[in-house]
C-alpha cells in the first residue's frame, strides 16, 4: 500500500457517489459477509464498479449487503429491477462479473449459465 | 483464511455496520521504524455485553452452533493472524459504548499477510450503506493519509 494508491480512492468513492444519484433502472447488490469475502465479493464488487464505469452505463447503482445464507454459493450478485424483477447469480468470478455488465446491465439480457432463480418482489 | 489484511478490516467493518454505526473509523499504522502493523476499526454501533463478547472471541464457536450465522469466525481468525504472526489482539465493547477491535503484528514477520487493496475495502464500505461515515486514517514513519465518506458527500452537496 502506497501514498499515491490511497489518493485514488477519494477519485473512486466520488464516482460512486455520483452513480447512486438519480433513479436507477438497475441495483446491483454484492453479498459481503465473512463467507462472500472469503470467496472473493470485494473483487467481484469492484471489477463490476470498473466495468460500469468503462462501459459508462449511468443506469446502475451498486449497493453491498451482509451474509444472505448461502455460503456455498458465493459471491452471490443479485440484480434488481426497478420494475421488481430479480436476478440472483451465484458463484461469480471476475470473468462473470464483467458479463453480468455487458450483457444483463447494459443490454437487458440475462447470463443464463450463473443465475440460480427468480423472485418477484422478495426480499 | 484471508489473504489479505484489507479484507480482514472489511468483515469486522461489516459487522460494524450490522451493529447499526453511524460512525466506522479504520486506523492502520505501519512503522517500520518499530516492527509493527495496527489495525483498528472503531464503531458507534450498538455493542455486545460481555457474555456476546466472550462467544464472539471464542474459536470453537461455530456458524453451526450459533443461531446467527457466523457470530465468531472473522474475529477468530484476526486473532490468529495477530497471534500467528508476534502482535496482540484485543476488543473492547459494551452495551451502547460501540465496539472497538485492535489487531496489532509485526511488519516484518514472515508470515504477516500482506496489507491488500485497502481502496477497495472502503468502497465496498461504502457502497454498503451510504448514511454511515466510513473513515479512513493511514499513517506510517513518513508519510499520512485520512478520508472520509461523509466529507465526500458535503463536497458534493456544495457543488450541486
Amino acid at each position: 500500500m502506497n501514498l499515491d494508491q490511497l489518493k485514488k480512492l477519494k477519485e473512486k468513492a466520488q464516482q460512486q457517489v455520483t452513480l447512486r444519484e438519480g433513479g436507477k433502472k438497475y441495483r446491483v447488490v454484492v453479498s459481503m459477509g465473512t463467507s462472500g469475502i472469503a470467496a472473493g465479493a470485494r473483487e467481484v464488487m469492484t471489477t463490476m464498479l470498473d466495468e460500469i464505469d468503462k462501459r459508462g452505463i449511468d443506469s446502475v447503482e451498486v449497493a453491498v449487503t451482509g451474509e444472505i445464507g448461502m455460503v456455498d454459493a458465493e459471491p452471490m450478485v443479485r440484480v434488481e429491477e426497478a420494475g421488481g424483477e430479480q436476478t440472483t447469480y451465484a458463484k461469480v468470478d471476475q470473468a462473470v462479473a464483467k458479463k453480468i455488465v455487458s450483457e444483463h446491465l447494459e443490454k437487458g439480457k440475462k447470463v443464463e449459465g450463473s443465475a440460480v432463480g427468480r423472485a418477484k418482489g422478495q426480499e | 483464511m484471508f489473504e489479505e489484511l484489507s479484507l480482514h478490516v472489511l468483515d469486522i467493518a461489516m459487522n460494524s455496520l450490522a451493529a447499526g454505526a453511524k460512525r466506522v473509523e479504520i486506523a492502520v499504522v505501519e512503522s517500520q521504524r518499530h516492527d509493527f502493523l495496527i489495525l483498528r476499526v472503531r464503531d458507534n454501533g450498538c455493542g455486545m455485553d460481555a457474555a456476546t463478547l466472550a462467544r464472539v472471541l471464542d474459536q470453537r464457536t461455530t456458524s453451526k452452533k450459533s443461531r446467527k450465522k457466523n457470530i465468531g469466525l472473522g474475529l477468530a481468525m484476526l486473532r490468529q493472524t495477530c497471534e500467528m504472526c508476534g502482535g496482540h489482539f484485543h476488543v473492547r465493547s459494551a452495551p451502547g459504548q460501540g465496539t472497538s477491535v485492535t489487531a496489532s503484528m509485526r511488519l516484518g514477520h514472515v508470515d504477516r499477510p500482506p496489507l491488500g487493496d485497502l481502496n477497495s475495502t472502503i468502497l465496498a464500505l461504502c457502497a454498503a450503506n451510504e448514511n454511515v461515515d466510513v473513515q479512513l486514517k493511514y499513517r506510517t514513519d513518513k508519510e499520512a493519509f485520512q478520508f472520509s465518506s461523509q466529507e465526500l458527500h458535503q463536497q458534493e452537496g456544495i457543488k450541486s
